[in-house]
């Protein structure tokens, strides 16, 4: 016992000593240092401090995210190149007054239009995006939300005078572009309160795709949505369709339409220098 | 390719003649080198004689005189690229055709003894287009004129204050924001149509009991007293294809770096046709057609005009929202 105290006290007389030696040593260095200096430059060069960082914490940051928006894709039309240059100016400059974000069909959108009817003259409604259609300034966007168990789809023009603010609330996308099923599906799914506040979403990375697949209300639908011509995925059909309907739906398939060469339209050249045109003309 | 010519022999059979082909297409005789030659030739041709145009010191244009109440002006031909909207400053929308006016020049004068008696008349030529599948007559025209050859030549009846030397380029600022204008083309052919869709007959029912009779015209007119079908009866035909033309349009916005008129509303024809485009003859009209670019708008550079023209009531899409 004594041994083992004699063998601690001993380790910590080491340590002890150990750490003397090395703070004298640390001193040692430093002075050395200082002197080093001293001895070759003169006085020490003075380092400004680093400017400070502000964060616009007013502004939503843009998305990183390479994003061009699908109305400046022209559709395949025998028109000359010059209409569709044209209306991407105006597209453009319409763009450098209101902030269009980047937003998907299924994303949730609150939109504040001026209304002379109204008496703030300002008229804010939110709801899931179902659908964007039209190209070039004609572009529109269909929000979906239920309101005192009524369901109300409104269809809004990008690019109208009237549109004042467009903000997404939750950036998603969902199995499928166009979310029309929705009118035929639970009035659950459709639902958004009009207290919603922003959902934090990424400025980069892929766009989170939500896999949920909607219950249907009992047919009749407005479209026999489980038809392959639609080729909807978001949709439960196994608990509202029996498998023999299912297979009597396939008849209107057409196993053809992926090998129609006519209906062949490759947009990745004509993206790619829309995008750089697009950016370009934003940063003016 | 040697044509033969079958030897008359004496035989009460048709005979079959085969008459010496006279004409062929201008480079079947010619080498590569030589097609690719003159094609060059000919577009370098074309630049010069479009730049001595705008040039009006090598010219000696004639007298400009000022817009007189009555005075008629020219028109222009145009391309109509396509359409898109357009709106208010109070919200409403409304749809507009696109017209770009390409190289468009005043080919020839006739003078009032020379067309008709009553007014003189210039004629009008549209987009440039390849000499090489045009006759020569058509050719000869434009070579007078100083003026690459046109796809299409329109006469516009002018007063005789308004009247422009050949040769002069008109441009898209000829009309201004606010003017109203008359639209002509060839409607979009829709072949041998039947009477409900060419004349708007209203057809028969399609169930209770009509047998094969659902789009047919009917009655073909009074019975046994005329006892005959009057000249003129509305019957299944042709539609479509023949000239039309839109009246009253409201120019919204000019565009004088490309030249284009953006026009009210729709516009016989199909996209990337040539139109004709002349000042609105409605008398309701008349008072916004006042003061217009008289006898056109030259480009010399006495008038700095900006890019963009437009209407008093038309939403611009690059100005401030306002609170």
């Amino acid at each position: 016992m004594a041994a083992a105290c004699t063998s601690r006290t001993r380790q910590m007389m080491g340590l002890l000593r150990i750490l003397r030696n090395f703070s004298q040593n640390e001193r040692l260095l430093s002075t050395s240092v200082l002197r080093h200096n001293v001895a070759s430059d003169g006085p020490p060069k003075f380092t400004p401090p680093s400017k400070p960082v502000i964060i616009d914490k007013t502004q939503k940051e843009a998305s990183l995210r390479r994003f061009l928006s699908p109305e400046f894709i022209p559709p395949r039309q025998r028109t000359n190149p010059v209409k569709f240059s044209i209306e991407r100016k105006d597209m453009i400059q319409r763009r450098k007054v209101l902030n269009i974000p980047e937003f998907y069909a299924g994303s949730i959108l609150a939109v504040t239009m001026t209304d002379p009817h109204v008496n703030g003259n300002m008229n804010r409604f939110i709801g899931i995006c179902i659908q964007r259609s039209g190209k070039g300034l004609g572009a529109t966007f269909i929000l979906r939300n239920v309101v005192d168990g009524q369901g109300v789809e409104i269809c809004y023009e990008l690019y109208s005078p009237r549109m004042r603010k467009i903000e997404v609330l939750k950036l998603e996308k969902r199995l499928d572009d166009n979310l029309m099923y929705l009118r035929d599906a639970l009035p659950e799914y459709s639902t958004f309160n009009f207290d919603m506040q922003p959902v934090h979403y990424e400025i980069t990375g892929d766009v989170p795709v939500n896999l949920l697949k909607v219950k249907m209300r009992p047919k009749p639908w407005s479209k026999r949505w489980e038809r392959p011509k639609f080729n909807i995925k978001g949709i439960h059909f196994d608990l509202c369709l029996t498998p023999e309907m299912m297979e009597h739906a396939q008849k209107w398939a057409e196993p053809w339409r992926p090998y129609d060469m006519l209906k062949e339209y490759d947009t990745s050249s004509l993206e790619e220098h829309i995008f750089k045109e697009v950016q370009e003309n934003l940063r003016k | 390719m040697t044509n033969t010519q079958l030897v008359n022999t004496v035989t009460p059979v048709i005979q079959c003649i085969r008459t010496h082909r006279t004409n062929t297409w201008w480079d079947e005789h010619l080498t590569e080198d030589n097609a690719s030659f003159l094609k060059k030739v000919v577009t370098e041709e074309y630049k010069q004689q479009t730049t001595d145009k705008l040039n009006p010191l090598k010219d000696e244009p004639w007298p400009r005189h000022e817009w007189v109440e009555g005075s008629r002006r020219v028109g222009l031909v145009a391309v109509k690229l396509g359409m898109m909207p357009v709106w208010t400053k109070s919200g409403e929308r409304h749809v507009v055709t696109m017209l770009q006016v390409q190289d468009c020049h005043v080919v020839k004068h006739l003078s009032k003894e020379e067309y008709e008696g009553h007014t003189a008349a210039l004629i009008v030529g549209g987009k440039n287009v390849s000499p090489f599948h045009r006759p020569e007559g058509y050719l000869e025209v434009f070579r007078n004129a100083g003026v690459p050859p046109k796809q299409k030549l329109t006469t516009f009846c002018v007063s005789d204050n308004a009247i422009i030397k050949p040769g002069t380029p008109l441009y898209a600022a000829h009309f201004r924001p606010g003017q109203y204008v008359d639209v002509t083309a060839k409607t979009i052919g829709k072949g041998f149509q039947g009477v409900m869709k060419r004349w708007g007959f209203k057809g028969q029912p399609a169930s209770h009991g009509q047998t094969k009779t659902h789009r047919r015209p009917g009655s073909l007119g009074p019975g046994g007293d005329p006892a005959k079908v009057f000249k003129g009866k509305k019957m299944p035909g042709r539609m479509g294809n023949i000239y039309d033309t839109t009246h009253g349009l409201k120019v919204w916005r000019v565009n004088t770096k490309y030249n284009i008129l953006y026009v009210n509303g729709s516009v016989p024809g199909h996209r990337n046709c040539l139109v004709k485009v002349r000042d609105s003859i409605l008398p309701t009209r008349l008072e916004n057609n006042k003061n217009p670019p008289f006898p056109t708008f030259f480009a010399d550079g006495d008038e700095e005009i900006p890019e963009d023209l437009y209407d008093q009531d038309m939403f611009q899409f690059g100005e401030p929202m306002a609170e």
